[in-house]
Order: structure tokens, then sequence, then C-alpha cells
């Protein structure tokens, strides 16, 4: 064989190699239907752990405005008490109860006057983040292999929220109703600003008349 | 006998770069305890491993007279590739047939992409004579556009342990990049100093038409140098989604600012025939530093960015004047 032909062929061998260690190939249908079975369910998972986990959890909720006062007389006691966060970092979540007043009904939220205690703000329209995951600190990181995963149980968990929570809630709500809610809330450990509390509703019903 | 600051002139000047590190190192280690520990240097060293890799491409680049914008860009764009066909591959369903990627073929395939975009720059700069500012601008955006069609816009994700031990794995007590990037410097320094394509890079920078009248094949030469640049993005790209275990659609953003920045602070003149890879180490593990200083010592972001761009000018301002002075 001439040189330039050696060449080329050293070339095409090496071609080969790479490619036999490169790629593989399946029945499409095979791989499909092995996927199918081994993907996660977001969905499922966000309802099992809504039934099973958060509802019970939330009977051992922290009295929001005991936790206010918590705050204002230790932080660094209450947060480590009371809060939740799978990452590092300042923003931690709370699981929280209380009961109050409607004073003001908007598009986006209700203002509740907690009895013998301030306003808090309760979300009514846009349910986003990781509070009502978090809260509780009944997810572990471990249980998940990607990050995606993860945070698709937040999206599932807060899409249950506007549907089994705020939908019916919104239909009756109205100026001055008595409400007994439970909830998650984010606070920032460097930055804490108690005076504008924002709870994601896990229940809120009516009381009284 | 009479010491002058002259005197001492030509070596100030052979190690400025060397010696504005030890300055640096000493001022932040003062500054801040955590500095000068094992666990920081082994930080920086892994941080500035990318930088390097993108860096010594960019230097080929430029001394060829060129500039390389689209670096950060084919960086996201080969390591979304490699993420994507590793946790993917590719189905042909009218062939019933699924073709998976073993994370060597993702490896090569990420690479092969860098090199493919490197060698459309190359292309168009020589054929078209574009300059290079405008060509690479535009891959730029055409190949952070097509990192976003390929990604939809999420990150991908769960890349799996033998793929992410590129990044984060240790061989001989050394974390896996720092050798990466290290076998890479050693390669390209023997490419440029022991090879006919090294002295061809320097000719063409140093002056285009002679070298052209000594017989280079300019295009040629310049073809090469961008799709090499592009095969060293892919492989810091490679590195950063390894790192991270995701390929991140917006990976890589303004990663071309450092590099030129690496490139100039090292020596390298920006009109191209002068400079080094060595030099370009020395101006990535600079710009390393002082990012990592600035971090430790609580600086904003916003002050690290007027920091960096001050350091940069003063690096281009000194490199000036000595070039005067010689």
């Amino acid at each position: 064989m001439n040189k330039p032909g050696l060449k080329y062929g050293a070339l095409l061998l090496l071609l080969a190699v790479v490619v036999y260690h490169s790629v593989y190939f399946k029945k499409l249908d095979e791989v499909k239907a092995k996927g199918a079975r081994t993907q996660f369910d977001a969905a499922a998972y966000a309802d099992a752990f809504w039934k099973t986990k958060l509802l019970p959890a939330t009977t051992k909720a922290t009295d929001l405005n005991t936790l206010i006062q918590a705050l204002k007389t230790d932080k660094d006691q209450a947060f480590a008490a009371h809060s939740n966060a799978m990452s590092i970092g300042n923003i931690r979540y709370f699981l929280v109860k209380g009961q109050g007043k409607i004073t003001a009904v908007r598009d986006q939220e209700v203002t509740v006057s907690l009895t013998n205690g301030p306003d808090i703000i309760v979300a009514t329209e846009y349910i986003f983040g990781n509070a009502a995951r978090d809260a509780s600190g009944l997810i572990s990181l471990t249980e998940f292999t990607n990050t995606m995963d993860l945070n698709n149980v937040s999206a599932e968990i807060n899409q249950i929220i506007r549907k089994r929570v705020v939908a019916p809630f919104k239909t009756s709500v109205k100026t001055g109703m008595e409400v007994e809610f439970t909830g998650a809330i984010e606070l920032n450990r460097a930055h804490l600003h108690t005076e504008a509390i924002e709870v994601i509703p896990i229940s809120i019903r009516s009381v009284g008349t | 006998m009479q010491i002058s600051l002259q005197t001492y002139r030509p070596i100030i000047l052979k190690f400025q770069s060397l010696i504005a590190l030890l300055l640096l190192c000493i001022t932040i280690g003062v500054l801040s305890d955590k500095f000068f520990t094992v666990a920081n240097g082994w930080n920086v060293l892994r941080q500035i491993s990318v930088n390097i890799c993108i860096s010594v491409g960019m230097t080929l680049v430029v001394l060829t007279a060129g500039i390389d914008l689209s670096v950060g860009s084919v960086l996201a764009l080969s390591g979304a590739i490699a993420a994507g066909l590793l946790r993917n591959g590719i189905e042909l369903p009218a062939n019933n047939l699924y073709i998976g990627f073993t994370v060597f073929g993702a490896i090569v395939a990420g690479i092969l992409t860098g090199s493919l975009l490197g060698w459309f720059n190359g292309w168009a700069i020589t054929r078209f004579k574009l300059p290079p500012f405008v060509a690479t601008l535009a891959m730029l955006t055409i190949a952070r556009g097509l990192t976003m069609l390929w990604t939809e816009g999420f990150p991908i994700t769960g890349l799996g342990d033998s793929f992410t031990f590129l990044g984060t794995g240790w061989f001989l007590g050394i974390p896996l990049p720092v050798w990466i990037s290290g076998g890479i410097v050693l390669v390209t320094v023997l490419l440029m100093d022991q090879t006919r394509f090294g002295r061809y890079v320097y000719a063409i920078g140093g002056s285009e038409s002679a070298a052209r009248l000594s017989g280079v094949n300019i295009n040629r030469i310049k073809i090469g140098v961008y799709t090499l640049a592009g095969a060293l993005a892919a492989v810091g790209g490679l590195l950063v989604t390894s790192r991270l275990d995701s390929a991140q659609p917006n990976a890589g953003t303004s990663y071309e600012l450092d590099s030129i920045a690496a490139v100039v602070i090292g020596g390298t003149s920006l009109s191209g025939g002068r400079g080094s890879i060595l030099g370009t180490v020395q101006g990535a593990v600079i710009i390393g530093v002082l990012n990592n200083g600035l971090v430790l010592l609580n600086v904003s972001p916003f002050w690290q960015q007027v920091v960096k761009g001050i350091v940069i000018l003063l690096a281009v301002i000194i490199d000036k004047s000595s070039a005067k002075g010689e």
C-alpha cells in the first residue's frame, strides 16, 4: 500500500474506534418504555406529599403571633427552632398558623389582621417559590437525583395550592370575614422584615359568623 | 556602586506579570486570613482552569491580530450539546432507532461542536475578509441562540458520576481540571515553540503581508487557529458542565472578557505577533486571584467589575509603555 493509502487507512481505523466507543444503538420503543418506567412523576409525588406529609404537619405549625414575638426577642433562636431550608443561605421557611379578620381584599392577596397581632398578607394569586415545599422540612434533597425534579415538585405543590386552596377561598372571600389559616412563609435571616409577612396558604377557612 | 531603578528596569519589565501576581497575593493574604489556605488554593486553581482553556485559544487568535468574542457562547453550546446527547441521545422515530452516547462520545461531540463553530469563524473571516470582531460577534449571538434552542431555555441536569468526575475529580492529589488545563498549556507551548504552525502564527501577527510573500498559507493557518480556539472553548464548556452536573443555557456569559483580560495582562499584544502562552497563564492566574480576593474581601459584585476593568486598563497602559521603551 502507498503512503497516502496508509495514512487514510489509519485515519479511518481511528475514526471507527472513536465511533465504536462513542455511541450505542437500541430500539426506540424499548428505550421509551424503560424511560416511562423510570421517569420521575412530580405531580404524583407532590400529591402524596400534600396528603400524607404536609397537611398532617400543619397541626404542628407555629402560631404566627408567637413566631413574630420570638423573632423580635431572639432572632437566631427563633430561626433555629422554627425554620427549615434545603439550601444554605439566609432564606429560611416557616410552617405557620393563625387566625384573624380580613381587612382588605385585592386581586392578588388579602390582608388579615391577626387576632391580638399585626396585619399580614395571604397570597391568593401569585403562588410561587419553594416555601410550601420546604417549610415543613419533610422533603430531603437526597430523595432526588437532579434539581429539575426537585423544582418540579415545588411547581406541582404550588399548583395544588392554587386549585385546592386558593380557588375555593376566592369564591367566598369578603372583607370582615374571620378566617383560620395554615401556611408557609419565607424570611431572610440577614434582612429580617416582620412587618411585611406574606403567607402562602396551605389551608384557609372561614370561622364564626 | 550606584543602584538605580533603571538598572532593574529590564528585569521588572520581563517579570511584570509575576511581580503583579506576587503583590496581589501578598495584599489579599494580609487582608484575608482565608486566602492562604490549601482549600482556597485548590478552589482558585479549579476556577481558573476553565479560563486557562479559553485564554490559551484566545492567545493564538490574538497573536494573529484577531479576536474571538464568541468563546463564551461556544463554551455554552458545546457543553449543552455534550450534556443533551449524554442525557437524551438521538431519537429516530422513523427507524424506531435510539442512538445513545457514552461519556466519551458526549465529550467528543462537545469538542467537535466547538471545533466546527471555530472553523466557521475562521472560514467566514478568511473567505469574506470579515473583521474578526464582527464575525465572532455574530457567532456569539448565533451560538447563544442555538444553545437556547437546544436546551429550550432549561438546564440539562443529571449527567452521571462518570461525567461529573471530569470537573470535580482528583488525580494524584490534584483536581482533574488542573491536569487538563495544564496539559493543554504544555501541548500549546510545544505547538507554538517547536512547530512550523507556531512560527507561522507569530509571522501572520507580525506582518500578514510579509508572511504571505514568504509563502505562508494565511487562510489555512487562521482557520486552524480559530478552530483550535473553538475546540479549547469546548473543553472549557465540558469542564463547566461537568463541574455543575448541569448544562446551563446562560453558561459562559462574558467569559470572553475574562479571557481577553488574561491575554492582555499576560503581555500579548492586541495588534498581534507578540506574546506567549505562559504569559497568558499568568494573566489568567492574576484574574482568578483577583476574582477570588474580591469575593473573600466581601467587595460588592458591582465594584468587582470596576476593579477588574481598571486592572485591565492598567495592564494595557503598562504594556504599551514597555513596548515603546523596547
